[in-house]
């Protein structure tokens, strides 16, 4: 089977005259075994690829809700493994070229295309795709299968060195030594590469804490002294006068300090020394790693946080490098929100540094202290500080105040602290993941009901255990996120007043669902349609709950009259406590009729709809 | 007082030598080593280990499936288990302690530290039944 086989392809264009020239093109080729959808707007599409999957992806990146890279990284997100083309303008080269640098294969320009070059640019974009991934395939597989056969080798050799070298003849514990070192070298080189596709694919975790870093920089020294005894060289640590905390992975921070430390032993020349600093700034802290080597030759200078990048490819064997080091450490601190950098020495060698926010500096702005009267104040626990502040600036424009939670245990204590109207919770977090924190905020009596909104980075993980209805989510955003979607989301839960429960018309023979709908809302049981048009008479009601038996019996008389005061239709939940087939179904038109057979699966449907209604107010509110 | 009984399930022979040479440096520990994760099951019933040192990807029952199998039998569910696996990457390792693991050690190892290790992980003296 040719693996390049296009049968289904989704067109995500607004404009119907390039829609139908697509369309002409791929009818003109004759075939009738490929299938093309057409939507016009991102979210659209966004719908289409969670239900269905596609072999490839043309995309209009100036779409009615969603415009340039943005659409792209949404598309990608919505579907990371399905080969993607972008349509562009003819004066749109460099987005273009960012289109390819955001993962997508290709790009065709409009007005341009012509048929056979068109079907050739869909094949080479789906070979590339494949190719792509089988890449990330090899690499993550041989780096694990590498590391069986290495376990061996470094172990014996490890062996052999720490029990027996003492007791061999000169040249053999030499060839010993030789082989031992090149193991290790080679574990390291396999390590490297792991990390660093990790971190490119976006897979890396990172687990954010308090750090202090001065004992965690003691510790890299201490753990790097055999290595730069082995060059020479002292690695001396200045004095530290203040406290210096951060706001980082400790493991990955460890990682930054090691390869900077490991890096200037091996270029400096022996009986030098390494000098680190660590000082601290008003809302950062900096350490510097300096070194006293021959320097970075200016043609370098650009290059050197790129992979495999070393200036003298000779010297690097030589030190046992793997040219990964420094761009390792560059993947890692853009990841802690800091920045990386060096400069020449006076004197001669090179100095890097590494600046990273500080503890205060982030706690303080956890709280958004820009309170406006009546703004209201929203929840976002996301560990990454800077979507976290990307974040409050755009929700700020629209008046509402975010505060953060950096871990699902300050996000509980803050909950219980303010009574938030809205939460965000991403579902990656470093002491917990967004599932059970949302679990634990629904067993806070004041957080039954607010609106929580999941955030995720990764488009799979954990969906599924938040379709249980009981944790009465109202949206799931992918990163980036979405913003005019979250505002449509927000409208309407920051508006209503903080805690509002839901009214439930319950018309039923017997009580037993009455008490399980009230933890969940206001709930008027009644037990004729008399009783049920009075009670709507009285008062507006979110959603109404039928008793199969009933419904069939009162659905013509009685769906009629479920309107609010507004004309709204209100929606239906109709129940079967014995699972039957709902016979009524036709009759009860538009509203929801599902067949149910516990009170459990009942309250979570009566969940699902009320979230639902609000979200679809929301949306023609605005 | 007894010796110290460790179990080594991997079924690279080369490593379980390797491994059992390692944690032989500690002269308090006794050890044996099987290549699968039924013969695991097999030998914890019967010999009653201190700890189990468990290779994550095996043919058949690999490190998890035997780890759940262990803590079903109840002559073998209070046993700790530490896997020893080449793929260590954070969110499996999460994975791996939330199944029940004691602890989780990444392929290559230091040879020379392995056995203290090992024993970090051990339950305090006297604190499992006999």
């Amino acid at each position: 089977m040719s693996t390049n086989l296009i049968e289904t392809i989704l067109l995500i264009e607004d404009n119907l005259g390039d829609a139908r020239l697509i369309r002409e093109m791929l009818n003109a080729q004759g075939s009738t075994r490929t299938k093309l959808t057409h939507v016009d707007c991102m979210r659209a599409a966004e719908q289409h690829l969670s239900e269905h999957t596609v072999d490839i992806i043309l995309l209009d990146p100036g779409l009615p809700d969603a415009q340039g890279l943005n659409t792209i990284r949404r598309a990608h997100a919505a579907a990371a493994s399905v080969p993607l083309v972008v349509l562009t303008g003819c004066d749109d080269e460099t987005l273009a070229e960012q289109a390819l640098q955001e993962g997508a294969q290709d790009y065709l320009i409009k007005g341009q295309i012509e048929t056979r070059p068109f079907l050739r640019a869909l094949r080479n974009a789906t070979e590339r795709k494949r190719l792509e991934r089988l890449k990330d395939e090899f690499v993550s597989t041989v780096s694990h299968e590498l590391r069986t056969p290495l376990t061996s080798i470094a172990g014996s050799l490890g062996l052999l060195m720490g029990n027996a070298a003492g007791n061999l003849p000169q040249p053999m514990a030499r060839l010993l030594a030789i082989a031992h070192n090149n193991s290790q070298r080679l574990v390291r080189l396999v390590n490297d590469i792991l990390d660093i596709e990790k971190m490119e694919a976006g897979r890396a975790v990172f687990n954010f804490s308090r750090v202090e870093v001065q004992p965690l920089v003691a510790h890299a020294i201490e753990a790097n002294r055999g290595f730069a005894e082995g060059y020479g060289v002292r690695v001396r640590l200045e004095d530290v006068r203040t406290a210096t905390d951060v706001r980082a992975d400790p493991d990955r921070l460890l990682q930054v300090v090691t390869n900077l430390l490991s890096n200037a032993i091996k270029f400096s020349p022996a009986d030098n020394e390494v000098v680190v600093a660590i000082e601290k700034g008003t809302d950062i802290v900096r350490l510097t790693v300096r070194d006293h080597g021959p320097g970075i030759p200016v043609d370098f200078k650009s290059l050197i946080f790129e992979k495999f990048a070393q200036a003298d490819a000779g010297v690097a064997r030589r030190k046992g490098g793997t040219g990964l080091g420094l761009s390792i450490v560059k993947q890692i601190v853009d990841r802690l929100s800091g920045e990386v950098g060096f400069a020449d020495a006076p004197g001669g060698g090179t100095i890097f540094h590494v600046r990273l926010p500080c503890w205060d500096h982030v706690a303080n702005l956890a709280t958004d202290r820009d309170t406006k009267s009546g703004a209201a104040r929203l929840l976002l626990c996301e560990d990454d500080l800077d979507t976290a502040l990307t974040l409050r600036q755009q929700l700020r424009q629209l008046e509402f105040v975010t505060d953060f939670a950096y871990s699902a245990g300050e996000a509980l204590t803050r909950a219980v602290a303010t009574q938030y109207h809205a939460i965000l919770v991403d579902i990656h977090l470093p002491d917990s993941d967004g599932v059970s924190l949302i679990v634990r905020l629904r067993d806070l009596s004041q957080y039954r009901e607010t609106p929580i909104i999941v955030i995720s980075g990764d488009p799979s993980r954990g969906r599924d255990d938040l379709r249980s209805s009981k944790l009465n989510v109202l949206d799931w955003l992918n990163k980036p996120v979405d913003f005019d979607r979250l505002v449509r989301l927000l409208a309407r839960p920051a508006a209503r007043e903080a805690n509002k429960r839901p009214r439930i018309l319950h018309v039923d023979k017997n009580n037993v669902v009455a008490r399980a709908l009230g933890e969940i809302g206001d709930v008027i049981t009644v037990n004729s349609i008399e009783e049920a048009k009075r009670a709507l008479k009285a008062g507006d009601f979110d959603l109404a709950v039928l008793d199969v038996a009933l419904a069939k019996i009162t659905s013509p008389d009685l769906l009629p009259e479920l309107r609010d005061s507004k004309g709204n239709v209100i929606p239906v939940v109709v129940f079967s406590a014995d699972g039957a087939n709902l016979a009524s179904e036709a009759q009860v038109r538009a509203a929801l009729a599902e067949s149910h057979t516990s009170i459990d699966s009942l309250v979570a449907t009566v969940r699902d709809r009320l979230a639902l209604r609000s979200t679809r107010l929301s949306r023609e509110v605005l | 007082m007894t010796d110290i009984r460790i179990l080594v399930v991997d079924d690279e022979p080369d490593i379980r030598e390797v491994v059992d040479v390692s944690l032989g440096l500690d002269r308090e520990f006794e050890i044996r080593a099987c290549a699968s994760g039924a013969d695991a099951l097999v030998m914890a019933a019967q010999w009653s280990p201190s700890l189990i040192l468990l290779d994550v990807m095996m043919p058949l029952m690999d490190g998890p499936a035997t780890l759940a199998n262990l803590r079903k039998n109840p002559q073998t569910a209070h046993i700790p288990v530490l896997f020893l696996t080449a793929r260590t990457q954070t969110d499996e390792i999460e994975q791996y302690i939330s199944l029940g693991a004691q602890g989780v050690l990444s392929k290559p190892f230091d040879p020379m530290t392995l056995a203290a290790s090992v024993r970090s992980h051990l339950p305090p003296a006297g604190d499992h039944p006999s």
